[in-house]
C-alpha cells in the first residue's frame, strides 16, 4: 500500500505528467484555503429627515431631500456645499446657524442611541431650539441619524480631518491629503414632493346614557399624533400617547359602568381619538364641521354637557384646566370643576390643581389647545394638561420618549379624572354609584392599565401624523381598542383640499444614506505621477532586461567552472 | 472616485504589458494573434477548471489556488515561445478576473486603495506567468542537465502554489493587504529568478 503510494507520488513528481499531479493536489490544497477576506464596503445608516409641511400656506422645515456631498464638522473653515455633521451633545443653535449661513449643503445630526443618556439641559437646550429650526427658512436637507461605532468613527476622523486644515505647510497637507479620509454621504432617495391627497384619520365612538332621548352629551377627546423635529423620531410619549392612554383607559372604565343599571348615568358620552392635532387639529376641525354643518342629527349638535379634552398628561405633579372663558356659576362645568378639586384635594394632596384661562386668539396661525376648537364652535370645552402654557417645548419634541412618561403619574392623573369625573357627571344618581365608582377604582382601575395601553402604542414608535394613513398598525391598534369597549367605532377622514390645502404633508422623511470613503481631486494628481514614476521606471527595467540575464548567465557560468 | 482614478488604476494594470509587448520584439515577430490564442486557449483550461470543480466541488468558495499548466504551442525560438505564451495567459486573466471589477469600483464613489493594488498586483502576476511559461517549456526541453531537473520541479510546483503560498504567508503572519503584496511580490521576483537561472543553459549565448 504504502510502496504503491510512494509510486505514485514519484510519478507524480515527475514532470512529464505534471497535469497528473495538479489533479490530485488542487483539491487537497484548495480544501485547506480559508475563504477570502471579506470586502470592506461603504458604511450605511438609516437617516431621518426633518419636517417638511405646509400649514396654512407658510412652509416649515427643510425644503430639500436629497444629500450628496462630503462631510465636514462645524470646525472646519469653509463649509460651503459640504454636509455639516454635528453630535447632539455639542450642538448649538448657534453652530447650526453658522453652517446654514455659510450656505452648507446639508446637515446631519447624530442622536445618541439612547435619549436618557443626555443630560438634562442638553436635552432642555434641543428642545427650545427645535420649533426655531422648523420655524426657520432652510433650503438643504437636515438629517437627523442615531449613531453607531462606524458613525461616530466617520464622524471623529471627518473632525481631525477638518481641525487640521486650518494652519499647515503645503507637503504636511500634501501627505494630508494622501493618507485622511474624506466621506461622500449620499442619500439614496429622491426630492422630496408634496402628498396631496394625504388623509388623517381620526376614530369616533360612543357609549349611550340611560334613558330617553335628548340626554345631555359629554365629550372627551385626545389627539393621538405626535410632533418633533423629525416624524420618523417623534414618539410622543406623553404628548399624547399619555392623553390617547387616558382616553382609552376612561373608555374601558365606562363601558364598565355602563352595563351595570345602577351606574349607568343619564349621559350619552363620545369618544373622539382625533388626528391631525399638531397640525392645528384638522382631525377635530372637520369632524365638527361634519357633525354641525352636514348632518341633520348629530350628538354634537345640541345638548353638550361639556367637552373634555386631554393633552400631556404622563408626568409632574400638577395638573391644568385650561379654559377659553371660566365656566359660570351652575353650569355643568363649573360642577366639573369643583368635583375635580376635590377629588384632588381629598385623594391626592400633594397634586397642584390650578384653573388657567386663556382667551382665544384668532390673529395667531395656531390654535393652542384643542378645546379652543370646539369653543369657537360655542361648545363649553377645556383641556386638561399637566403642562402650564400651550408653548412649552414638550409637546412638539422629539425627546418625548416613554422613557421620560412617569407611569405613576400617568395612573395618578387618570384616577383623578375618573374621580372627578364620575361624580361629576353620575351626580343625577349619586347616592347609589358614588360606592359603585370607588369599587371599581379599587378592582378595576389597576395602575398597570393606563400604563400597559400606553406601552401598546408608544411601541409602534413614531406616530407623526405623516406616518398613520387610514391602514396604519397604529390606527388599527386604536380602532380595536375603542371598538372593544365603544359602541359605533368609526373612521373620519380629512383630506387637504386641492385647490387651497390648509396643509401639505411631504415624502422622503426616511433615508438610507451611504458614506463612501473618498479623496481629493489632488489625490488623483498625485497619484498619476507615482504611477507615471512607476511605469517609467518600469520601462527601464525591461529595457535593460539582458543585463540581467547576462548577469545571471555570468554567475551560473561561474558556478559551473567551479 | 473620479473616471480619472480608473484611468489611474487602468493604467497601473495594463501599461507594463503593452511595455512589455513592445519592448521584448514580439510586435516585430507580429506575435499578436499567437498571443490571442494562447490567451483563448487560458480561458478554455480556466472554463474547464470550472467545471471541474463546481462538479466535484460545489461548496468551494476560495480562491484557486492551482496553476493550470498548458503547453507551450507554437514555434519560434525559445524565448518567443515563452514570451508569447506567458503574454497571452497572462493578457487573458487581467481581461477576464480584472477589467470588471476596476471598471465597476474604481469608477464607483468609494476611494479603496484596493484598486490600486489590483494594478499592482496585475503586474506581479505577468511576472509570474512568464515565469511559468519559462519553466514549462524548460520542463518539455530533453537537453535540460538532469541535476537541473529537482530544481524545477520544486519552482513549478512553486508557480502552481504560488497564490496559495504567498497568501497563506501573508495570512500567517496577518500582514495587511500591502503586506500581501509585498510577499507576492518578493514570491514571483524569486520564481522569476530561478527560471531565468534554469534558462541560462537552454538558451543560445548572447
Amino acid at each position: 500500500m504504502l510502496e504503491e503510494a510512494g509510486e505514485v507520488l514519484e510519478s507524480v513528481l515527475k514532470a512529464s505528467c505534471l497535469p497528473l499531479s495538479f489533479l490530485l493536489f488542487v483539491p487537497a490544497v484548495l480544501l485547506l484555503l480559508g475563504p477570502p477576506p471579506a470586502a470592506e464596503a461603504a458604511h450605511e445608516s438609516t437617516v431621518y429627515r426633518m419636517q417638511q409641511y405646509e400649514l396654512g400656506g407658510q412652509p416649515y422645515g427643510t425644503r430639500s431631500a436629497v444629500l450628496n456631498t462630503e462631510a465636514r464638522t462645524v470646525e472646519a473653515d469653509v463649509l460651503s456645499r459640504r454636509c455639516v455633521m454635528m453630535r447632539l451633545v455639542d450642538f448649538s443653535y448657534e453652530q447650526y446657524q453658522k453652517a446654514l449661513r455659510q450656505s452648507a449643503g446639508a446637515v446631519v445630526i447624530i442622536l445618541p442611541r439612547s435619549i436618557s443618556s443626555v443630560p438634562q439641559d442638553v436635552v432642555k437646550q434641543f428642545m427650545e431650539i427645535e420649533p426655531e429650526m422648523l420655524a426657520m427658512e432652510t433650503i438643504v436637507p437636515v438629517y437627523f441619524a442615531v449613531e453607531d461605532d462606524e458613525l461616530l468613527s466617520i464622524y471623529e476622523q471627518t473632525r481631525a480631518a477638518s481641525a487640521s486644515q486650518g494652519s499647515a505647510s503645503a507637503a504636511e497637507v500634501l501627505l494630508h491629503t494622501a493618507t485622511a479620509n474624506g466621506f461622500q454621504m449620499v442619500t439614496s432617495g429622491a426630492q422630496s414632493k408634496a402628498i396631496h391627497d394625504w388623509l388623517i384619520p381620526s376614530v369616533e365612538g360612543r357609549l349611550t346614557g340611560l334613558g330617553g332621548e335628548d340626554l345631555p352629551t359629554v365629550v372627551i377627546v385626545a389627539h393621538y399624533d405626535s410632533f418633533g423635529v423629525a416624524p420618523w423620531l417623534s414618539h410622543g410619549a406623553d404628548s399624547n400617547g399619555s392623553g390617547v392612554s387616558v382616553l382609552l383607559e376612561l373608555a374601558r372604565l365606562f363601558s364598565r359602568l355602563y352595563t351595570y343599571r345602577r351606574t349607568h348615568a343619564g349621559y350619552n358620552l363620545l369618544f373622539f381619538a382625533s388626528g391631525g392635532g399638531k397640525f392645528n387639529y384638522q382631525g377635530t376641525k372637520r369632524w365638527l364641521e361634519d357633525n354641525l354643518d352636514h348632518t341633520d342629527s348629530s350628538l354634537l349638535q345640541d345638548n353638550v354637557a361639556f367637552v373634555l379634552c386631554l393633552d400631556t398628561l404622563g408626568r409632574g405633579n400638577s395638573l391644568h384646566l385650561h379654559v377659553s372663558k371660566p365656566p359660570k356659576e351652575g353650569t355643568l362645568q363649573h360642577a366639573f370643576l369643583r368635583e375635580l378639586e376635590m377629588v384632588v384635594a381629598s385623594q391626592f394632596p400633594e397634586v397642584k390643581f390650578s384653573m388657567v384661562h386663556k382667551k382665544i386668539n384668532l390673529a395667531e396661525d395656531i390654535l393652542a389647545w384643542e378645546h379652543e376648537r370646539f369653543a369657537i364652535r360655542r361648545l363649553p370645552a377645556f383641556t386638561i394638561s399637566h403642562l402650564e402654557s400651550h408653548r412649552d417645548s414638550l409637546r412638539n419634541s422629539i425627546m418625548d420618549r416613554r422613557s421620560q412618561v412617569d407611569t405613576k403619574a400617568l395612573t395618578q392623573e387618570y384616577q383623578d379624572h375618573c374621580g372627578g369625573f364620575d361624580e361629576g357627571h353620575l351626580q343625577p344618581n349619586r347616592e347609589g354609584s358614588t360606592c359603585r365608582s370607588a369599587d371599581l377604582h379599587g378592582s378595576d382601575a389597576d395602575p398597570g392599565g393606563a400604563a400597559r395601553i400606553s406601552d401598546g402604542l408608544a411601541e409602534q414608535s413614531a406616530q407623526a401624523a405623516q406616518l398613520i394613513d387610514k391602514d396604519s398598525t397604529f390606527l388599527s391598534t386604536l380602532e380595536y381598542y375603542m371598538g372593544r369597549y365603544l359602541k359605533d367605532v368609526k373612521q373620519h377622514h380629512v383630506k387637504a383640499d386641492k385647490r387651497d390645502p390648509e396643509f401639505v404633508f411631504y415624502d422622503q422623511l426616511k433615508q438610507v444614506m451611504n458614506a463612501y470613503r473618498v479623496k481629493p481631486a489632488i489625490f488623483d494628481l498625485l497619484l498619476a505621477v507615482c504611477i507615471a514614476a512607476y511605469l517609467g521606471v518600469a520601462y527601464v527595467a525591461v529595457q535593460n532586461f539582458g543585463l540581467l540575464y547576462r548577469m545571471i548567465q555570468r554567475l551560473s557560468l561561474k558556478t559551473k567552472q567551479q | 472616485m473620479t473616471l480619472f482614478h480608473f484611468g489611474n488604476c487602468f493604467a497601473l494594470a495594463y501599461c507594463p504589458y503593452f511595455i512589455t509587448y513592445k519592448c521584448s520584439g514580439l510586435s516585430e515577430y507580429s506575435a499578436f494573434w499567437r498571443c490571442v490564442q494562447a490567451g483563448a486557449t487560458y480561458v478554455l483550461v480556466q472554463l474547464c477548471k470550472m467545471l471541474f470543480l463546481a462538479t466535484f466541488f460545489p461548496t468551494w468558495e476560495g480562491p484557486s489556488g492551482g496553476y493550470d499548466l498548458v503547453g507551450v504551442r507554437g514555434g519560434g525560438k525559445g524565448e518567443h515561445r515563452i514570451l508569447v505564451a506567458a503574454m497571452g495567459w497572462a493578457t487573458a486573466e487581467l481581461l477576464t478576473s480584472r477589467c470588471v471589477p476596476l471598471w465597476v469600483g474604481a469608477r464607483g464613489i468609494e476611494f479603496d486603495w484596493r484598486h490600486v493594488q489590483m494594478g499592482l498586483d496585475s503586474n506581479i502576476s505577468l511576472v509570474r506567468h512568464v515565469a511559468a511559461a519559462a519553466l514549462l517549456w524548460a520542463s518539455g526541453r530533453h537537453d535540460l542537465p538532469p541535476k537541473l531537473r529537482v530544481p524545477l520541479g520544486g519552482l513549478l510546483v512553486g508557480v502552481a502554489y504560488e497564490g496559495f503560498l504567498t497568501g497563506w504567508a501573508a495570512q500567517a503572519l496577518s500582514l495587511g493587504p500591502w503586506g500581501a503584496l509585498g510577499v507576492r511580490a518578493v514570491g514571483a521576483a524569486l520564481l522569476g529568478l530561478g527560471a531565468l537561472r534554469l534558462l541560462v543553459p537552454l538558451l543560445p549565448p548572447t
